[in-house]
């Protein structure tokens, strides 16, 4: 495998990774275009313009459009997030040119028109109705406007007040701000001639409007202002959801691949921790996982359970417990397997293709360059039982924010 | 493509059937054991037993306890984990190719659990909580409450996950009776995929399968449940939108027209659909689709969406007038075309790794009893065409009443 990186002449980030032999090509776009960006008057624009973009360009209505990715068998899909817009392509390695230049004309000649905006804000009204029926989700929800302060704390459905005052004029002003050249990271993998996918790209992206200056102050990130706090969200459900956070590393932290390891030792596998004393021993829950979350600047450990409220407190009682005690007892064995963990999982994944776009799209978001496997595999291989125990002492678990969700509270809620 | 096929098929002797692909071209390797078993097969004072069964598999064997069993797959940092389904129960891992061999050994000896009582108590919790987490989703509480009612009386009418009474009721007698009938050797098939040597492969399975014993009775009695009309309503105030889901008998995963029955359903409610277009692009509701259920002996289509209480009308309205305006004007070439370019891109990506194989491996010895090489998946879809779109929709129509269900916070239809 080869990795080409390079900026083009209008600005656009790309990562072109070259493996031979392979069945299919993937294209991944990221666009800094997030909800984290919206203006505040308008949240949800950011999904509004993901679910318009598609609806039609300067060339063609949106069936149209839909229908020409059709016609060369490739899968388009995008997603909301925080910081990014993201679009997906898989495709044979012959259609990676028109895949190209079917995004190249969905992002840059969209045409926002009228009713599909207006449908576009009926539906996210519906879907923040969809969200109260959806526990797991709603619980994300809650933590984040919690724990993560503004911009950051935002959902991507926005809330009703601001979804019902915004319409195409919004859309059309976002899509506008944030869809410059500068603000885009792409990353290829296939089968695939690095210099020909840059000219298709920039062919395909040439109407764009120049990025402005303010462009890369935005790009370098947004932060955290972390708040404790225990809260509690009455709803009447069949489970308690649990949710607790506290700070962890930015990716581009000297301890970040420690921290992946230290995940992994809490929930990585069957006979991580939590999975271990939450539900082997005691029988507690279905769902239970620790997680990181990872804005371009900074970081959060999440913990997460769902159980019948009468296992409420003795879940949460184990949860504390075992985030707390991992510097303590920790087991080189443990360690090991948490290594391998990670290792075997990057490894297996090297077969897909879409799975090495992916990541290299990542490691543009995060580093601006992509850092290649065994790079981070050797990093992943070199931590010791001393790092886990530096990182937990730099990262301590005294200021928890922790939401719950469900019929009953926690008797004691650990807080600030 | 390959000439030569990339496939070796063998039986031992006490019946299990070994499945292997070899797939010279990547750095990882992936194996399960199915078991042609689920949740039709549970007696119904047993029902859910089949999906508690697969949670004790990992609770214990003769060789290893279940703390050993988790810490093994750890190790290998293997990618694991097990399913259930109505008809069948799967159990799988995918590792670095030079871990295979203690991949296949570990989910072998998990085959022959001992199901250990203390862990059998401790686990009960665990499918109790699981069942309390279904309950609070509402795709999943509708989609149960579908076969609950149109299946009634039938074994497939309960959930996988059983009843909450008779999962408290469970004893371990009942679920070993029961595992030692349906986990015989020759009710399960051994899937291997992988840059793999086949001998290796089928030395492994005897060493670590082959003293297990042939059951003569598996005690299967599996039949077609008769397919009904009817309507049924299941009112739960705690949800915000209401679920419509409109149900017609179809065919089975052997059929000639089934690849005809899936296509139907990606053209009313897949990617790019009339339902999406129709449906969701007006307004009527955010999610509606189609998708096809399909049994090696009988499947059924079901059109659904969730919505605002308020527009359950419209929805089944718009539903059924585009089932009928498909099955009035069949359907355009570029619908056809768009599900055979979308088949021809999913292909090359299922072959790039084992793990996205063994799945499709699985389904294809289970309900056909041999692999099918892409070539020939490609050619049944490329065979779909308007004549048998409407050939399907004559035998199988989806104009008629239907199993109407609706569950949410309205009492509709009345």
């Amino acid at each position: 495998m080869r990795i080409d990186q390079r900026r083009l002449a209008n600005g656009i980030d790309l990562a072109v990774l070259q493996i031979p032999g392979r069945p299919v090509a993937n294209l991944e776009i990221r666009v800094f275009a997030g909800y984290a960006y919206e203006d505040e008057r308008y949240l949800g624009v950011a999904h509004l313009v993901e679910e318009t973009l598609s609806k039609g360009t300067a060339r063609r209505d949106g069936r149209a459009l839909n229908d020409a990715f059709d016609e060369i068998g490739a899968t388009h899909a995008s997603f909301t997030g925080r910081e990014t817009l993201g679009f997906s392509s898989l495709c044979l390695p012959e259609f990676l040119p028109q895949t190209i230049a079917l995004h190249g004309e969905m992002l840059s000649t969209p045409s926002f028109p009228d009713d599909a905006c207006e449908v576009a804000v009926e539906l996210a009204l519906q879907s923040l109705s969809a969200l109260q029926d959806d526990p797991s989700e709603l619980t994300k929800k809650l933590i984040y406007a919690q724990a993560y302060g503004q911009p950051l704390g935002r959902h991507p459905l926005g809330e009703r007040e601001t979804l019902e005052r915004t319409g195409r004029e919004q859309i059309v002003a976002h899509w506008r701000r944030c869809f410059t050249p500068r603000r885009m990271q792409v990353a290829v993998a296939g089968a695939v001639d690095p210099t020909a996918v840059a000219d298709q790209l920039e062919a395909a992206f040439s109407s764009l409007e120049a990025s402005a200056d303010s462009d890369e102050d935005e790009m370098c990130g947004l932060n955290i202002q972390f708040v404790p706090k225990y809260s509690h969200h009455e709803k009447e459900l069949e489970q308690e959801q649990v949710a607790l956070c506290f700070p962890g590393s930015s990716a581009d932290d000297p301890d970040y691949y420690v921290q992946k390891v230290a995940i992994g030792i809490l929930s990585g596998g069957m006979s991580g921790r939590l999975f271990t004393e939450v539900r082997e021993k005691q029988g507690l829950v279905y769902w239970v996982g620790a997680w990181t979350d990872q804005p371009r600047v900074g970081g959060m450990v999440h913990v997460g359970a769902s159980t019948t409220p009468e296992n409420l407190d003795r879940t949460y009682e184990t949860l504390i417990r075992e985030v707390g005690r991992l510097a303590d007892d920790l087991t080189q064995s443990e360690l090991d397997r948490a290594i391998a963990g990670l290792v075997t999982r990057a490894r297996t994944r090297g077969d897909v293709t879409r799975a090495r776009a992916a990541e290299a799209v990542e490691d543009l978001f995060y580093y601006g360059r992509v850092i290649p496997t065994d790079e981070k595999l050797a990093r992943i291989s070199a931590v010791t039982i001393r790092d886990i125990r530096d990182y937990l002492a730099a990262h301590p678990r005294d200021r928890l924010s922790v939401v719950t969700l469900g019929p009953q509270k926690l008797a004691n809620g650990r807080m600030a | 493509m390959s000439v030569t096929s990339p496939f070796v098929v063998e039986q031992l002797s006490n019946g299990l059937t070994v499945v292997i692909e070899v797939m010279p071209h990547v750095q990882s390797a992936a194996c399960g054991f199915l078991a042609r078993t689920g949740a039709r097969d549970d007696p119904p004072e047993l029902a859910g037993v089949s999906h508690f069964l697969e949670h004790m598999m990992f609770k214990g064997t003769a060789l290893r306890t279940w703390e050993q069993v988790n810490v093994e797959f750890d190790e290998m940092g293997s990618y694991y984990n097990a399913y259930t389904s109505k008809d069948r129960t799967f159990y799988y891992g995918w590792v670095q190719t030079g871990d295979l061999q203690r991949q296949l050994e570990l989910l072998a000896d998990m085959m022959r659990s001992t199901l250990p009582q203390d862990q059998f108590d401790m686990e009960k919790n665990v499918v109790l909580e699981e069942i309390a987490m279904s309950r609070d989703d509402l795709g999943s509480v509708a989609y149960d409450y579908l076969h609950e009612q149109l299946y009634a009386g039938t074994p497939l009418a309960w959930p996988v996950l059983g009843w909450e009474r008779t999962i408290k009721d469970m004893t371990r007698e009942g679920m070993w009776e029961y595992f030692t009938r349906r986990y015989a050797p020759n009710n399960l098939i051994l899937v291997v995929a992988g840059n793999v040597e086949p001998t290796d492969v089928l030395r492994m399975a005897q060493r670590a399968c082959g003293d297990w014993p042939h059951v003569d009775s598996l005690g299967t009695d599996r039949r077609s449940p008769p397919f009904r009309t009817g309507v049924a309503t299941q009112q739960v105030d705690r949800f915000r939108q209401q679920a419509v889901l409109l149900a017609f008998p179809s065919v089975g995963a052997t059929d000639s027209l089934y690849e005809t029955a899936e296509a139907t359903a990606a053209i009313l409610g897949g990617e790019n659909s009339r339902f999406y277009w129709n449906i969701v692009q007006k307004g009527i509701s955010p999610r509606a689709g189609a998708f096809h259920e399909e049994y090696q002996d009988f499947g059924m289509i079901v059109l659904f969406g969730l919505c605002e209480p308020e527009n359950c009308e419209k929805l089944l309205d718009a539903m059924r007038e585009e089932a009928a305006r498909l099955a009035a004007d069949g359907p355009q070439e570029k619908e056809l075309r768009r599900v055979k370019n979308l088949r021809r891109t999913s292909l090359a990506n299922e072959s790039e790794a084992p793990f996205y194989r063994l799945g499709q491996l699985a389904d294809d010895m289970d309900y056909r009893g041999r692999p099918r090489p892409a070539e020939d998946r490609l050619a049944a879809v490329d065979a779909v065409s308007a004549e048998s779109v409407a050939e399907y929709l004559r035998r199988w129509p989806i104009t008629g009443p239907g199993y109407l269900v609706s569950v949410g916070p309205r009492v509709w239809p009345a």
